[in-house]
């Protein structure tokens, strides 16, 4: 099956089963790695990508259910990679392994959209579904803080 | 959206006995020449259209399995316990669709349910609904679909054994019981917008077709109009005041819903509900469909019940953060629907954010059981579906039936005020049954 | 010498020249980040030396355009190891940082034996070698400098990557280009070099920012799971019933024949018999391979194991401990026995801990295929020299036709100090001609392939003299499946009996002044037998504090003394426990200076908290003997008497590591090393059901996430000391600490790790009956 879509700006069209979860489509042929698979099942957010702009799990988002809908993943979020939550995150110097950060940021980029000053219950909430194995949590909640006070409270795509 | 019709208005048997012939037996009408597009007033076409996306003929009439099929060329599926049965081609193909029908045969058709040939149609057509159609939208639609372009394909054989399938009996007995034929009348008692509304919905629109309940013989009670029902698996919530969500159905919450796919305070339409907005309803004038939403909040008594309306969002606003912030639990069940469902569905704040589904809000945790909640999980809800452009993953191969089932009882004990559902497990397996095909190929 | 330096040492064959080394490595792409696929972008700024760069020794290059390579063995898991290593050669290089570069390299001879990163000793063990590389390159540049600049070496100054004399200047990288030297060092004549005083340092103890860090905020981190090859094929095992000796009877693959993509399955052939029972499902894509994986039908002959549980095993721990002549001693100090005989009294108490997951984030996986005569494993890998021989066995091929790429670690943790993972994807390859296989473990496969933290056994008695206050005499057992034992035997530590594993008693072998004293390592079988003991962070020390430091607060409490004061009075640093320069140079008298900054630090005896809410206190040296990291923690928690949920609101840690040489990355390890430790004191830890672990994925296994991390306070004491390890120290006080305060806020006594609601509620139950 043909699905068509929008990858980080560019349309796409891939010819996979229509099964076939989203992250590997991105991973394996679209070669855009910067999105893990970390859990599987929807658990981790490693995985994560906008899909129409909201941070969605790609490991369980079947190919069929995004057909025309613009997927942005990490290496599409900024052309230069310096998105106010990316800066951020070099500022504060929050990866430690990395492996879950892509969807850290994914994650955190959409929760700025919805709470563009976050309190730590906002924080809490939203970010409570990412985890990260080597525990960056202090430093990915002052990245997150430090994000919101650069982009000023304005919401930002 | 019909096949639960199906199942049921098939499973007549031989009710029928042999002195009732006379009621059942319908002529023939004679076949006529295809009726050239151009005989037509475009503006009739144009009206007629609205006529067919407001009764959502293409979704039935267009075939989904074997790769799909032309719009309106018939051949889709529905599933009965008694065999399949296969919708009608509709486009102006003389051999295979409705080419020879004249336009009195069709208007016989959509009033009584009789084929051209005098053949019964099965209630799987809700003529119990488009008898309600007037004639003038009757001819227009007529003239929609004789000027499409005639595709030539033979419906499959339906597999509905004898003498479930000898029509004349079962389906004639059937009308002899419930059917009332009779175009749509004014109610005085109610201004323009609200008779409109209610032409739509009872009529073209066929809403009862799926949240009435019917009774043993398929057909919809008598006096439970609205009460809700169960179709493929999800269940058509009540149109009515025995709606349980909390925040009352109001005329702007049913026209988003209705308009958009998306109610703010209730949630998105998705399964069998997913189309009606975003394939048809859509295509209606605003008004039409504000005058349907109108009818319905009148239905539910929206304007009785709404006073407690703030007050429900303000609670469930603050049920949505439990033990997703604050201090930390041990609480698995907590713990397992904070790392699969929070990220998304936490709000806070006076009201939920739009793409962010407010659960403790939504009609799936209020229902009388969880279907809806576990069709969603084990679906997701495409980009084409619900909110526009957005998407719900598939947990079919995320969560276990056990996993449904804890996340299920915790939410209902967490975010709603109602007694707990029961067997959730045998009922998360029965849920996952009813999808013959994983939608997604992932694994533990 | 303490193992970890044996380990370190351990493998320093001679070297090849540079121009072997390059001739070995020109067909092969040898460097991170050299002949890596098109859409496999570099991991992190890294440069190949070219033939004209000045390599003073095989740590480092400077190329005449002035940048400078270091090239790094250890894996990069989240330390930013790359960066502070190079710090420490740029720093007595007296180079510029802005022209530092990182190699992480590939295994080959010149390299040989040093890949191994683990027991967060990266830092410690590579301070003086780098120090003295990074000493062999300035002193060279300076004299070849100073050449040019028409002087003598003691005229000139080195500082950011410039020679100065007086008013003229010249770069490193204009006297490489200019004067082309060539000269090299061997260790011995490094080790000779004078290093700068601590006052002339000016990066180490500095912030900076970690070099990896940009790439894993963009997506263009490269890691193991990343790799893609040419004509790659996909593979998933189908896991078999045991860890050992499963037998494959007949596999039945008409389901997954239907499955578009799939190609076959394989059943492995291991000489290593590392991988016994595994079958691989072959597909053009990951899902498909997925799916045929779940669509196989394999029918085994498990191993014996099938049946054993958690319980089983902690009943095997008791029993063997019962035998006084199981285990290895490795404190046995005479008078023990007599002691406890004529004691006034004696304290005895068991302490349990569960198994623990690694639950590394990126799950196992690895490329392999046979390419020019070698095969190539593409995988990220923390002990490279452990595994290539098994990969030898495995593949009955020589360790020399095996080269293993590096790339990052999506997570480490112990886990992939143990190479396992990398076998049935060599064997799968080689099964199918050698074509590159790209071999994944969904997570429930990662889960039952584990090498977990072993449970484990401990009991403590004391012996208390008339005073009835202070400890006469100690005996300690601990008793917990042997990762060494069983993975890499020949780095089993010498006791005073026997070999044991010191990576299942560090920490049992404590800083206390405890009398005569007995600690012994007992090794179960039946743990070793059932599945494979790992390396968890922090290792024995995850677990041995847990029991030491609450037993000791037990001891406080019966004998009525304040858990501070009574350890503080066993810090004398006598004996054993004075210290030996320059690892543990005043030894347990650093030990009492930490514990003392924390009491001030939380105010200890003076602080009113709410009803059942209290501090408990906790201390430990870190990972082990031979490179102690002082630590003391505090845990505040509140116990909810009703559900028994325990709350740990804040977390204190006070830390002695010596220099500190990344302050960032010391902080960060260190609150990543915290969290782990409340992670395992409260949220996860599984069991053995029926062979296997009984967590699957995150829906039954359920580690700390960001809602659950409590406020944190973390000091460095300032020390010019040699660093110590600073990865894993922040896990091994916090455990106990919690159950301590636990035990302040409600009264009742923790004894099994994880401390869960409803071990809390039965406690609670049973103290007020
Ligand atoms: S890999 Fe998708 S959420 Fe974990
Ligand atoms: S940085 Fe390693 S898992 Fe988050």
């Amino acid at each position: 099956m043909t699905t068509k879509f929008e990858l980080n700006g560019q349309p796409v069209s891939v010819d996979a089963p229509d099964d076939t979860p989203l992250l590997w489509i991105i991973r394996d042929e679209l070669n855009l790695t910067g999105t893990k698979f970390g859990c599987g099942i929807g658990e981790c957010g490693a995985c994560t990508v906008h899909v129409g702009g909201r941070a969605t799990r790609s490991c369980i988002t079947p190919l069929s259910s995004i057909e025309g809908a613009a997927i942005t993943t990490i290496e599409g979020l900024d052309p230069e990679g310096n998105h106010v939550v990316q800066v951020a995150w070099r500022d504060q110097q929050v990866p430690q392994c990395g492996y879950c950060q892509s969807g850290q940021i994914m994650q955190a980029a959409s929760l700025l959209k919805d709470y563009p000053q976050p309190s730590d219950d906002q924080i809490d909430g939203v970010m409570g579904g990412s985890l990260c194995r080597c525990m960056t949590y202090v430093r990915i909640r002052k990245a997150i803080k430090d994000a919101a006070g650069k982009q000023g409270g304005a919401t930002n795509g | 959206m019909l096949k639960r019709i199906a199942a049921i208005a098939v499973g007549l048997g031989a009710a029928g006995g042999i002195g009732f012939f006379a009621y059942a037996w319908y002529p023939a009408i004679a076949p006529v020449a295809r009726p050239a597009p151009s005989s037509f007033s475009p503006d009739a076409v144009k009206r007629g259209a609205l006529v067919a996306a407001g009764g959502y003929c293409a979704e039935c009439h267009t075939r989904t399995d074997n790769g799909g099929g032309p719009v309106m060329a018939g051949d889709y599926k529905m599933e009965t316990p008694f065999g399949d049965i296969f919708s009608s081609n509709l486009t102006p193909d003389p051999e295979t669709g409705i080419g020879n029908w004249s336009e009195a045969a069709f208007k016989r058709a959509m009033n009584l349910g009789i084929a051209r040939d005098g053949s019964q149609l099965y209630p799987a057509f809700p003529f119990d609904h488009f008898t309600k159609v007037n004639d003038q939208d009757v001819s227009d639609l007529y003239a929609y679909l004789m000027s499409q372009p005639a595709v030539h394909q033979e419906p499959r054989k339906n597999t509905v054994p004898f003498p479930i399938n000898i029509r004349i009996t079962g389906q004639g007995f059937w009308k002899l019981l419930f059917f009332k034929p009779g175009r749509y009348q004014n109610d005085p008692k109610h201004d323009a917008e609200w008779n409109r509304g209610a032409y739509l919905a009872i009529g073209d629109a066929h809403c009862g077709a799926c949240h009435t309940p019917r009774n043993l013989l398929g057909a919809e009670k008598s006096g439970s109009e609205y009460d809700g029902a169960v179709i493929d698996g999800w269940i058509a919530p009540p149109l009515n005041e025995h709606n349980p969500t909390p925040v009352v159905w109001t005329e702007e919450e049913l026209f988003q819903y209705l308009r958009f796919g998306v109610a703010p305070l209730h949630g998105s339409a998705a399964g069998p509900m997913s189309p009606v907005p975003h394939s048809f309803l859509s295509q209606l004038p605003e008004s039409d469909v504000r005058a349907i939403a109108h009818y319905y909040a009148d239905v539910d008594h929206a304007a009785t019940r709404s006073s407690g309306d703030a007050a429900a969002v303000t609670r469930a606003m603050q049920m949505s953060g439990r033990n997703l912030t604050g201090p930390q639990t041990q609480d698995a069940d907590a713990r397992l629907y904070q790392a699969a469902c929070g990220a998304c569905h936490y709000n806070s704040g006076p009201a939920p954010v739009s793409g962010r589904p407010e659960l403790a809000l939504n009609n799936a945790l209020w229902l009388d059981e969880p279907n809806n909640l576990y069709q969603v999980m084990l679906h997701g809800i495409g980009a084409k579906e619900g909110q526009d452009g957005i998407a719900m993953p598939s947990f079919y191969a995320g969560l276990t039936d056990h996993d449904m089932a804890r996340i299920a009882a915790y939410l209902r004990r967490t975010r709603t005020t109602l007694s707990p559902w029961t067997d959730l497990e045998k009922k998360a397996a029965q849920a996952r049954a009813t999808l013959k095909t994983p939608p997604i190929n992932a694994s533990h | 010498m303490g193992k970890l330096e044996q380990l370190a040492k351990a493998g320093n064959k001679p070297q090849l020249s540079r121009r072997g080394f390059l001739m070995t490595a020109a067909g092969a792409g040898l460097m991170f980040g050299f002949a890596r696929k098109a859409q496999a972008a570099q991991t992190m700024p890294s440069a190949m030396p070219t033939e004209a760069a000045f390599e003073p020794n095989i740590w480092c290059a400077i190329a005449p355009d002035g940048s400078v390579n270091v090239n790094i063995v250890r894996a990069e898991m989240g330390q930013h190891v790359g960066t502070a290593l190079a710090r420490i050669i740029a720093d007595e290089m007296e180079a510029d940082w802005d022209h530092i570069k990182i190699t992480e390299v590939d295994t080959g001879p010149k390299f040989a034996g040093k890949f191994v990163t683990g027991g967060s000793w990266s830092v410690w063990d590579t301070w003086d070698t780098f120090r003295q590389a990074g000493a062999a390159a300035r002193t060279i540049l300076v004299e070849e400098g100073a050449k040019l600049l028409g002087t003598t070496p003691d005229k000139c100054t080195a500082r950011n990557g410039i020679v100065t004399a007086g008013s003229k200047t010249i770069s490193y990288g204009d006297i490489v280009a200019q004067a082309k030297p060539t000269r090299s060092f061997t260790p011995e004549e490094m080790a000779k070099l004078p290093l700068k005083p601590a006052s002339e340092r000016r990066m180490i103890g500095k912030e900076v920012a970690a070099l990896d860090i940009p790439d894993k905020t963009t997506g263009k981190a490269i890691y193991g799971i990343d790799v893609k090859l040419d004509g790659m094929v996909y593979g998933r095992p189908k896991m078999p019933p045991t860890r050992y000796e499963a037998k494959v009877v007949s596999v039945d693959d008409t389901e997954a024949k239907k499955i578009p993509g799939y190609i076959r399955y394989v059943v492995l052939e291991d000489p290593s018999d590392i991988v016994p029972g595994w079958v691989v499902a072959l597909g053009k894509t990951y899902p498909a391979a997925m799916r045929a994986a779940d669509a196989l039908k394999v029918q085994w002959t498990p191993g014996p194991t099938i049946k054993v549980s958690e319980a089983d095993i902690i009943d095997h721990a008791r029993t063997l401990g019962k035998d006084a002549k199981n285990g290895t001693h490795v404190f046995n100090d005479d008078g023990v026995d007599a002691t406890f005989k004529s004691a006034a009294k004696v304290i005895t108490a068991e302490y349990t801990c569960a198994s623990v997951a690694h639950y590394q984030l990126e799950p196992l996986n690895a490329v392999a295929r046979h390419i020019d005569g070698m095969w190539e494993i593409h995988a990220g890998n923390q002990w490279q020299s452990l595994v290539l021989p098994q990969l030898s066995k495995a593949l009955q091929v020589p360790e020399e036709q095996i080269v293993m790429r590096s790339y990052l670690l999506g997570g480490g943790f112990g886990r992939r100090l143990n190479g396992d993972y990398s076998i049935p994807a060599a064997l799968a390859s080689k099964a199918i001609g050698g074509a590159p296989v790209k071999l994944i473990l969904t997570r429930s496969d990662d889960m039952a392939f584990d090498s977990i933290r072993s449970p484990s056994l401990q009991t403590i008695s004391v012996a208390l003299d008339s005073s009835g206050k202070k400890i006469s005499a100690m005996n300690y057992t601990a008793t917990a499946g042997w990762p060494t034992q069983v993975m890499a035997p020949a780095f089993l530590a010498k006791g005073l009996d026997g070999k044991y594993d010191p990576f299942a008693l560090s920490g049992a072998d404590h800083w206390y002044e405890t009398g005569p004293t007995r600690v012994r390592a007992i090794s179960n079988d039946l743990a070793n037998r059932t599945f494979r003991p790992g390396w968890l962070r922090s290792v024995s020390a995850g677990w041995t504090p847990w029991a030491l430091e609450s037993f000791i607060d037990e001891v406080a409490h019966a004998t009525g003394q304040d858990p501070v004061e009574l350890r503080l009075s066993m810090f004398t640093a006598t004996g054993r426990n004075a210290g030996e320069a320059p690892n543990s140079t005043n030894g347990a008298h650093r030990q009492a200076a930490v514990v003392q900054k924390l009491a001030e630090k939380i105010g200890w005896g003076k602080t009113q908290l709410p009803a059942d809410t209290a501090l408990g206190i906790a201390t430990s040296f870190g990972q082990e003997r031979g490179m102690p990291t002082w630590t003391a923690g505090a845990a505040q928690v509140h116990v909810d008497r009703k559900t028994g949920i325990v709350t740990c609101q804040k977390l204190w840690l006070v830390i002695d590591a010596g220099t500190i040489v990344d302050p960032g990355g010391a902080l960060a390890q260190t609150e990543g090393a915290a969290l782990w430790g409340l992670s395992m004191a409260l949220f996860e830890g599984t069991e053995i059901v029926n062979g296997t672990i009984k967590a699957t994925n995150l829906n039954n296994y359920t580690p700390l996430r960001i809602p659950d991390v409590p406020d944190m306070d973390i000091e460095f004491v300032e020390s010019a000391e040699k660093p110590m390890g600073l990865g894993e120290p922040g896990v091994t006080v916090i455990a106990p600490a919690i159950g301590n305060a636990i035990f302040r806020a409600v009264g009742v006594r923790m004894r099994h790790l994880p401390m869960r609601p409803a071990d809390v509620l039965r406690e609670l139950n049973n103290h007020t009956v």
